[in-house]
This record gives C-alpha cells, sequence and structure tokens, in this order.
C-alpha cells in the first residue's frame, strides 16, 4: 500500500490548491478526484457561466453602441458557438492544473474515495494510505423532491450544456446563480421570471445595493422579479414547464433551479472515522479546517460555511500547511463575494446591516459611478460604490461596490480592509485618474463630508 | 480662599469610595446644605451635602473612580479666584497592570486624568490609616507641552519616560530618546488599532503582537483592553472581603461521607406522581434542620474567645447568580413543616434570581448548605459563612458501584462535605454530625413519616 502525507479528496478550488501546497512544504501528496480536475467552479461554475457572461455582455455592447457612432446591422447570436467556447476555456484550464500538479509531484487518483479508517482511503478497489487527510469534495445543486423529472427543469450544470436557449426561462431562486444566470439569458434575448420565496433577491446583500441591482435587471434587462411566494403546482410536458405564482399561472420553455447547493459526501463512508455530519449534511470544521478527527481536515463547500470558491483555496491552502506543518493558524476571515449580475456586485467585510447587527456605531459613505469622469467616458454610470466605516476609529469595517467592473475594483477593498486602514487613509490615497477605481476614493471623502465632486450635503 | 471638597468616611470599615454622580456643576452656586455629589459605599447609595457655601469652582475627581476616603474632590470658593494645584488623587484600585506589582513606584497620569497640566503639579492625597502603610507618594509628574503632544502622537505613555529638564521635566529630547531606545521606529501598526489605541488611551509600545505579519492589529488592541483591569462589582467586592475574612479567620477542616440516595430518589419520584412539591433539596435541608437540633455546637458561632449558641436555626442556601453568590436565609427553619420549608425555599430562589431579596432575608443565617447537586460534580468543599460555625456542600447524586452485602450493586450515590470551623468543632463531632444527616437521608421511614 503507497502511503502519502497528505491525501485530498476532491480536486475543485479549494482541492488541488491544498495538495499543490502540502508539496511544496515538502510533504507526499496525493489528490482524489472522481469527475474533471477543477471542480464544479471550472467545470460547471464561475469559470463556464463567466464565459458565456462575457459573450452576452459583448452582444449587449454591441446592442448600445450606436451612442459611439458604431451601427452594427443584423448582429446575432450562435449560442452553440459560445457553448463552444466556453467548453475551449474549461478545457485549457483543465489541462492547466493537471500539469501544475504534474509539476509539483502531486499523485492523482481518479475515481470515488471513501474512508477504511482514519489512515486509510480506498478508491477503485486500491487502498492508499495517509497521515492527514483533507475532505473537499464541495457541493452539488440542490434539486427539491417536488420537481418534475424532465428534461425542460433543470439545475445550473445540465442549464449550461443546452446547446439552444429557450425563448423564455422561470428561474427558480434569486440567488446568485439564479441571477447571474438570469442575466446573462436575458442579455441573449430570453424573456426571464425570476420567483425567489423570500422578499427580496440576493438577500446577503444591504437593501440599498439590492434595490440598484434589481431596478436594473427589472428595467433594463426586462427581467421579470417575482418574490415573497413560492413557486407552486409546477409541472412540464412536451409543450413546455407551468407553475404558479400565487394566483398567476406562469408558463415557459425551461425551468431552471437555483435554490441552494448540498454537500456531497455519498460514498466517502464517513461513518467508518466517526465522523458526523450536521443534520444538513454538512462536515463541520473550525477557523484552522479540523474537523472533530484530529487527522482530517474539510474545506470549501461542504463544511457549509462560505460557498465560494476563492473562500475554498484559502481554506484549503491554510489547512495543507496546518496539516503540514507543526504550527497551526487560522485561515483568512476577510472574503470578497462577486456577483456577476449587470450590474456587477462586488462586497468585502461586513455589511452595513451585519456591522450594525453588531452593535458597533457606524458611518457610512457612497459615491455614484455617474459622478465619475471615467464612468461617463465609457458611457458606464449605473449604480454606487459604499464604504462601511467605525464611527469612532475611522476604520474601514466593509464595502459594497455595484456597478461597472464592480467584481474587479473589489480587490482594493478587500486589501485595505485585511490592512485595518481608516477611511482618512485611503482618502488620502491617490487614485490614478480617469479610473473606475477613483470612486473608492470619493466615496471615503463622502463619509466625512468631504468630497470634492459633489455638492455639500444640506444640513437638515 | 477656596476650600476642598472631602470624600467622607463612611462607617469604620470604608477605606474607599467612588462618586456616583455629581449633581452640581462647575461654577454652580452652593448654598450650605446642598447636595453636592452621591457616593457608593459598601451598602448603598449617600448623599453628600455642603457644608459651606460658595461656588464649586473645581472638579478633582470625575464619578467612578475609587479614591481613598478623606481625599480631596473638589474645591469650594468664589469664581475667578486661583485654583490650588492638585491632580486627582491616585485611583485606589490600580487601573493598569503595571502599576499592581509596584505601588510605591505608582505614578498618577495627568495625561490620563482629568487636571490639564498647566494647572497642575501635584500633592499627595489625604492618605487614609490603611493605605499609609505603603507611603503613596506619587511623583511630581512634569512634562514640557511639546513633549506631551509628542507622546500623544505616538500614542505612548510618557509617565514611563524619565525628564532631563529642570526638577526633573520631561521635554522633548527625552521623548525622542525613549522612543528610539524602545526602537519605537521599527513598530509596525495597522492604522485602525493606532487610532483605536489612541481612543483607549493604550500605550502602543506595551502592546503583544499575536499574528504572523509582525503588526499591531485590531485583534491586538482588542486583547490588550480585554486585558485592562476593570473594578469588580461591588457585590464581587463584598464576595471577595468575607470569604477571605472567614479563610483567614477560621481554621477550615473537612469531612466527607456518602449518603445512598437511591431509596430517597424513588420515595421522592413516588411522592411527585402524587402531585407532592418535593424536591430533593428540601429533604436535604429538613435533615440538616433535624441534625443542627441535635449538635447545638454546630449551630453556634465564635470569636475566638467566647462561643455563641443560636437558638434559632435560621438556614441559609447559597444560591449561585450571573453577578456572583448570595445566601438567602430561611428564618426559623426548625419551626417549619417540610411543606413550609418547601414554600419558603422557592419564594426565596426566586426572589434571589430575581435581584429582589431584602436585606434581612440576606443576612442572619446560623448554618448553611451550598448545593452544586445540579453542576454535575463529584465532591466539593465550601467556605464557611463568616459567623458560623460549618456550612455543608452537598454533591451530585452519581450512579455508584457500590457493595452492599459482599455483592457490587448499582446505587445513587450523593457525597457531602461539610467544612468546620475547628476552633469550635472538632473532628469527631463533625463526622458524627455530618453522618447523622446521611442516617436520616438514608431513613425512608422518617420521610413517610413526615410526608404523611
Amino acid at each position: 500500500m503507497e502511503t502519502f502525507d497528505l491525501v485530498v479528496i476532491g480536486a475543485g478550488p479549494g482541492g488541488y490548491p491544498a495538495a499543490i501546497r502540502a508539496a511544496q512544504l515538502g510533504a507526499r501528496a496525493a489528490i482524489i478526484e472522481k469527475e474533471q480536475l477543477g471542480g464544479t467552479c471550472l467545470n460547471w461554475g464561475c469559470i463556464p457561466t463567466k464565459a458565456l457572461i462575457a459573450a452576452a455582455e459583448t452582444f449587449e455592447k454591441i446592442k448600445h453602441a450606436e451612442r459611439f457612432g458604431i451601427t452594427v446591422k443584423d448582429a446575432s447570436v450562435d449560442y452553440s458557438v459560445m457553448i463552444g467556447h466556453k467548453n475551449k476555456v474549461v478545457q485549457q484550464l483543465r489541462g492547466g492544473i493537471k500539469s501544475l500538479l504534474t509539476a509539483n509531484g502531486v499523485k492523482q487518483f481518479t475515481g470515488t474515495a471513501s474512508f477504511v479508517d482514519r489512515n486509510t482511503l480506498e478508491v477503485n478497489g486500491e487502498r492508499i494510505g495517509a497521515k492527514k487527510i483533507i475532505i473537499a469534495t464541495g457541493s452539488t445543486s440542490a434539486m427539491p423532491g417536488f420537481l418534475p423529472k424532465h428534461e425542460r427543469v433543470v439545475e445550473s450544470r445540465a442549464f449550461l450544456d443546452i446547446q439552444k436557449l429557450p425563448a423564455s426561462m422561470i428561474v427558480m431562486g434569486g440567488g446568485f446563480i439564479g441571477c447571474e444566470l438570469a442575466c446573462m439569458a436575458a442579455m441573449l434575448g430570453v424573456k426571464v421570471t425570476i420567483v425567489e420565496l423570500s422578499e427580496d433577491i440576493l438577500m446577503l446583500l444591504d437593501a440599498d445595493v439590492r434595490r440598484e441591482v434589481r431596478t436594473h435587471m427589472e428595467k433594463d434587462l426586462g427581467i421579470r422579479m417575482l418574490t415573497g411566494k413560492a413557486l407552486e403546482k409546477i409541472s412540464a410536458d412536451a409543450k413546455g414547464v407551468r407553475g404558479n405564482f400565487g394566483d398567476e399561472t406562469l408558463s415557459a420553455d425551461l425551468l431552471l433551479c437555483a435554490v441552494g447547493r448540498k454537500p456531497v459526501t455519498d460514498g466517502l463512508k464517513l461513518e467508518n472515522v466517526g465522523l458526523k455530519t450536521t443534520d444538513r449534511g454538512f462536515i463541520q470544521a473550525d477557523d484552522h479546517c479540523r474537523t472533530s478527527v484530529a487527522n482530517i481536515y474539510a474545506i470549501g463547500d461542504v463544511t457549509g460555511k462560505i460557498q465560494l470558491a476563492h473562500y475554498a483555496t484559502s481554506q484549503g491552502i491554510a489547512a495543507a500547511e496546518n496539516a503540514v506543518r507543526p504550527k497551526s493558524e487560522k485561515h483568512e476571515m476577510i472574503v470578497p463575494n462577486v456577483i456577476f449580475t449587470s450590474p456587477e456586485v462586488g462586497t468585502a467585510g461586513l455589511s452595513e446591516d451585519d456591522a450594525k447587527k453588531q452593535n458597533r456605531a457606524v458611518k457610512t459613505g457612497k459615491f455614484r459611478f455617474s459622478g465619475l469622469g471615467k464612468g461617463l467616458a465609457t458611457g458606464e454610470t449605473t449604480g454606487f460604490v459604499k464604504w462601511i466605516a467605525d464611527a469612532t476609529t475611522d476604520q474601514l469595517l466593509g464595502a459594497a461596490a455595484v456597478g461597472p467592473h464592480a467584481t474587479e475594483l473589489v480587490a482594493e477593498a478587500a486589501a485595505v480592509i485585511r490592512s485595518e486602514l481608516t477611511t482618512h487613509e485611503l482618502g488620502r490615497t491617490i487614485h490614478a485618474h480617469p479610473t473606475f477605481s477613483e470612486v473608492w476614493m470619493e466615496a471615503a471623502h463622502a463619509l466625512h463630508g468631504e468630497c470634492i465632486h459633489a455638492p455639500p450635503k444640506r444640513k437638515a | 480662599m477656596a476650600t476642598p471638597i472631602i470624600m467622607p468616611k463612611f462607617g469604620q470599615m470604608t477605606e474607599e469610595s467612588a462618586i456616583v454622580e455629581w449633581l452640581k456643576k462647575e461654577g454652580d452656586k452652593i448654598a450650605a446644605g446642598d447636595i453636592l455629589f452621591t457616593v457608593e459605599t459598601d451598602k448603598s447609595v449617600m448623599e453628600v451635602e455642603s457644608f459651606e457655601a460658595g461656588t464649586l469652582i473645581k472638579i478633582v475627581v470625575p464619578p467612578k473612580v475609587n479614591v481613598p476616603v478623606q481625599s480631596t474632590v473638589g474645591f469650594l470658593g468664589t469664581p475667578g479666584e486661583p485654583i490650588p494645584t492638585v491632580t486627582a488623587p491616585a485611583p485606589a484600585a490600580p487601573k493598569r497592570a503595571e502599576a499592581a506589582p509596584a505601588p510605591a513606584a505608582s505614578t498618577p497620569k495627568p495625561a490620563t486624568q482629568a487636571a490639564p497640566v498647566a494647572a497642575t503639579a501635584s500633592i499627595a492625597p489625604a492618605v487614609s490609616a490603611t493605605t499609609a502603610a505603603v507611603p503613596a507618594v506619587p511623583a511630581i509628574f512634569r512634562i514640557s507641552p511639546r513633549a506631551a503632544a509628542l507622546a500623544k502622537n505616538c500614542v505612548i505613555d510618557p509617565a514611563r519616560i524619565r525628564g532631563t529638564g529642570p526638577e526633573g521635566r520631561i521635554v522633548e529630547k527625552d521623548v525622542r530618546g525613549y522612543l528610539q531606545e524602545r526602537g519605537y521606529d521599527k513598530l509596525r501598526i495597522s492604522p485602525a488599532a493606532k487610532q483605536r489605541a489612541a481612543l483607549e488611551k493604550l500605550d502602543i509600545l506595551s502592546i503583544t503582537i499575536s499574528g504572523g505579519d509582525n503588526r499591531i492589529t485590531t485583534a491586538d488592541i482588542d486583547r490588550a483592553l480585554a486585558e485592562r483591569p476593570r473594578a469588580m462589582s461591588k457585590m464581587r467586592q463584598i464576595i471577595a472581603q468575607r470569604l477571605t475574612q472567614s479563610v483567614v479567620t477560621a481554621p477550615h477542616f473537612f469531612v466527607t461521607v456518602e449518603a445512598d440516595m437511591t431509596d430517597l430518589v424513588k420515595f421522592r419520584g413516588e411522592l411527585k406522581a402524587k402531585g407532592a412539591p418535593y424536591s430533593v433539596t428540601d429533604f436535604i435541608s429538613e435533615a440538616v434542620v433535624l441534625t443542627l437540633k441535635e449538635f447545638p455546637d454546630v449551630n453556634s458561632s465564635t470569636d475566638g474567645k467566647s462561643i455563641r449558641w443560636n437558638s434559632k436555626i435560621n438556614l441559609g442556601i447559597a444560591v449561585s447568580l450571573e453577578q456572583g453568590l448570595v445566601v438567602p436565609v430561611i428564618r426559623n427553619a426548625d419551626d417549619l413543616t417540610l411543606g413550609e420549608l418547601n414554600q419558603r425555599t422557592k419564594e426565596l430562589a426566586e426572589k434571589a434570581r430575581g435581584g429582589k431579596l431584602g436585606p434581612d432575608e440576606m443576612s442572619g443565617s446560623t448554618f448553611t448548605i451550598s448545593n452544586m447537586g445540579m453542576m454535575d460534580v463529584e465532591n466539593f468543599t465550601a467556605i464557611i459563612n463568616t459567623g458560623e460555625s460549618a456550612i455543608l456542600a452537598v454533591s451530585s447524586t452519581l450512579k455508584k458501584a457500590v457493595v452492599r452485602d459482599d455483592k457490587v450493586v448499582a446505587r445513587s450515590i450523593m457525597k457531602m462535605t461539610l467544612s468546620a470551623d475547628h476552633r469550635i468543632i472538632d473532628g469527631a463531632m463533625a463526622a458524627k454530625f455530618t453522618n447523622a444527616i446521611k442516617q436520616k437521608l438514608e431513613d425512608i421511614e422518617l420521610w413517610k413519616r413526615l410526608t404523611s
């Protein structure tokens, strides 16, 4: 039996960096993957959706190019080519991971892993010894049992492989997956209706950010939003899908279910090591990624914390270091969150609601992209950014951006929040002109009522 | 001539007090008999009147700062009159860790206290009898405005700097030298952490770095703030004082006995099924009361020269609250039936939890029971309530393998440990007393009789 210092189960964005990090630190590392290297993120999540959204946004820009004096006649979409582009990107990245793992000397196994005991795993009948194990098995779309089993009812993974877009679709679930795919489809001309059980879409965001996204999705993309009630009596047949929202019957060609993700632990035989899961099936891990079994760590979606690829990566690196080195450290806590809707959203640190829930005295400063020279020049004036700062110490606690390039802009916010900068200092930092990044500086000035490019607030 | 306002001494035992609230502010006209401020003492909040008329020209001691009694807390006089040079008295409770181990070297910190530097030299506060043992002569603290501003800007405590100016005055050069000596330029701190430290008046040179980046972060500031000594609540201070007094004056010894509660627990279950309210605690209280009648010396108190027997049994029951410990007292427990005992215990426990016990419901006990039965403990010892001669510590009832008729059987066993004051009680008496309680608890016929 071959024995390793560390074996990682699952080669997603949490697992493969963990294996590489362990190898960098001199450990004999192995990784087990049952499907494709890169996991959900690369194959059926982050990357493929962004390939399609980039294509859809290009089409959207062409449609609105006339204000720049550019007229494109008969612009049309060949969705199967878009899918082809997406598949090419995915394939290339998968190859990249494979060569990285190989170059670092990480032994790769393909198959479903199961625990024999706390130091032994089994893959395809072969036994592998492991001093330390990281579980990074991720999650999969949850499909509620009441949904009809029909080809017109899909979750996100299957949706990304359809060769032809439907004329109309219902998106069940107004979380970030549902909203991103709804925006993408709407930009390509699909008539989209989002049905969300909660009172609003994207409930993790502050109300002002939500309002901005929702307004533009409704007005500019023509997406219909139905919130506050469940979609009931869902049926599907050769003609289409139907469901009731209150008294109204909705019908469409396709139903996309995006109501959340459930952990993947099937086949792991966790009972053989006495590892218990929560009532929702997640494996509990602490801030050092340790589980209740001393030599077993867990990271990423399967832990049910924040279900984001880059969070899993950060956890994976921390877990690998903790597993291989004698000194244990906590994984990073400032996690930027990005949503590729139209307009885009990026947040980092605390939301205004969270900060208030912690009973902190907070101050906020906002600045709209319509106040920026660069925004006007490029015609991208939707949205704003917001700083959330401690009212007594001026410390930057959180940031939210909604608007052009928000997902890129949030990187600066995450770095300064982690460095514990104050709004005063951020406001004094020179930001290049004319760029979108100036918006952070302006918002920091706004927090102290010292905006150069906004009229002073009238005193009540 | 300005007249000092003095922190009065309430009662012989009071060594220090804190002003709760100033009812007058600087500049107010005061008539003799006006109430100036309120003071928190061990027992209550008292109002302090002015003996003289005049204007309150200076408040020296802000509210919530413990100062020795007889200290000057403010001045009466005529408006515009020069205020005598006084710093706030050193707070009686050391506010900072570094002041604690070496009280003789404690230095008032004008930067952190109310009085502005320019208006103050320093005089020693009136020293009360007890603090006189440690001659608290605060060094005269002189610092130039530029030096003070530099120290403030750097978020450091200037009190640790040795002054080289006239009369030991700290000048800017001293601060710069100190900063260099302490490696201030190599210190890394996040901007938010520095801001927070300045607001909280921490010395950033005294903060330990915990993170891997070798930089002071807000987490380090949070830790420093959490470590800062804080005043104990009045309640905890009283607990500290009483229990220390007991341990120091009463020579404790301990006797542990285990009672087989199997039958009593079963009997109590049967009673409960019939709707009777009794708890196991009631049975223990009753057994103790009955036994105290047989051992009058245990229901006595001593000052080391004489023994006073208490004819009535006032049973104290220790109740743990979030803020501390209270001991409600069941008066004349020897006159109560088991039903009355149950009723009274419930009433007092409820009042205790609601913080509604009156003073006479918390004093005068002659014997105390401390029951940790619900805390899953094998055994523990308690400290005698001052003025009593013993206390019974009751532990959890646990299933144990014990030997009965040469066979190992499972029984419900409860350990009880008597802490006794050896000045009154000797080992034999303590053993007999505790075993007498055990025998009662194991005597089911007794409980059948008492509950019928």
